[in-house]
């Protein structure tokens, strides 16, 4: 992984066309701003986690056990 | 064309009926080739078979049929991904998920629909981030918990 170290206003650039601006800093929380395509699907890591997990479990799901 | 399958055995398919998504289905990447498969007749549950590998295979229904409010925005992306415009016919499967012997307890994964263009057979999950609606949402309102508290007096 590439680690770099960045101040509040400054941001790192991926690709041409994708900014992402440190806009503070407060306490254990950092604030971001991106500047994307629109075209770019921008998620919190989380939400992508919990779909993912979701779905392992779904194919757990029996013929069986459908109602009808 | 057959194909194997853990639950179904060898079904049988025409190609015009694959449904493909390219990203695949999110932990399931590799799988990119379904077909669906109606549970039952009348049964307003499908099944989502993968053709690649025969134990993947997700049970869906249309989300309109349990929560009808149900519109969730699309993300930038999915409109290219899957070649729609805004009169282009679309369906969207929620993925259930039922916990072994207890149907009633049968959620629904409102936070990553799958969403198809009918016409291309092209599909894609979704992930749907407003905060409003979540990877388990109850399908059957009032009677998972009844079923709960019963399971928890037992």
């Amino acid at each position: 992984m590439l680690v770099l170290s960045r101040r509040e206003h400054q941001s790192i650039m991926i690709g041409d066309d994708i900014e992402i601006v440190v806009l503070d800093i407060r306490g254990e929380q950092v604030r971001l701003g991106i500047r994307a395509p629109k075209d770019v699907t921008i998620l919190r890591q989380e939400i992508y986690a919990q779909v993912q997990q979701q779905n392992v479990e779904a194919t757990e799901t029996r013929p069986e056990d459908v109602p009808g | 064309m057959n194909v194997e399958t853990l639950r179904f055995g060898t079904i049988e398919f025409e190609e015009d009926e694959v449904l493909l998504f390219p990203e695949g289905i999110l932990g399931f990447e590799e799988c990119k080739r379904y077909v669906v498969l109606q549970h039952g007749e009348c049964s307003p549950f499908f099944w989502l078979q993968s053709l690649d590998r025969p134990e993947v295979a997700f049970l869906v229904a249309d989300p309109a049929g349990f929560e009808p409010t149900y519109a969730p925005e699309m993300p930038p992306g999915v409109a290219q991904l899957l070649r729609l415009d805004e009169n282009t016919p679309r369906l969207v499967y929620a993925i259930l998920s039922i916990p072994h012997g207890k149907p009633k307890q049968m959620t629904a994964n409102l936070a990553g629909p799958i969403v198809v263009n009918v016409a291309e057979r092209l599909a894609c999950q979704v992930v749907v981030e407003d905060g409003q609606w979540s990877t388990k949402h109850p399908v059957f309102v009032g009677s998972g918990g009844e079923e709960q508290s019963a399971s928890a007096a037992a």
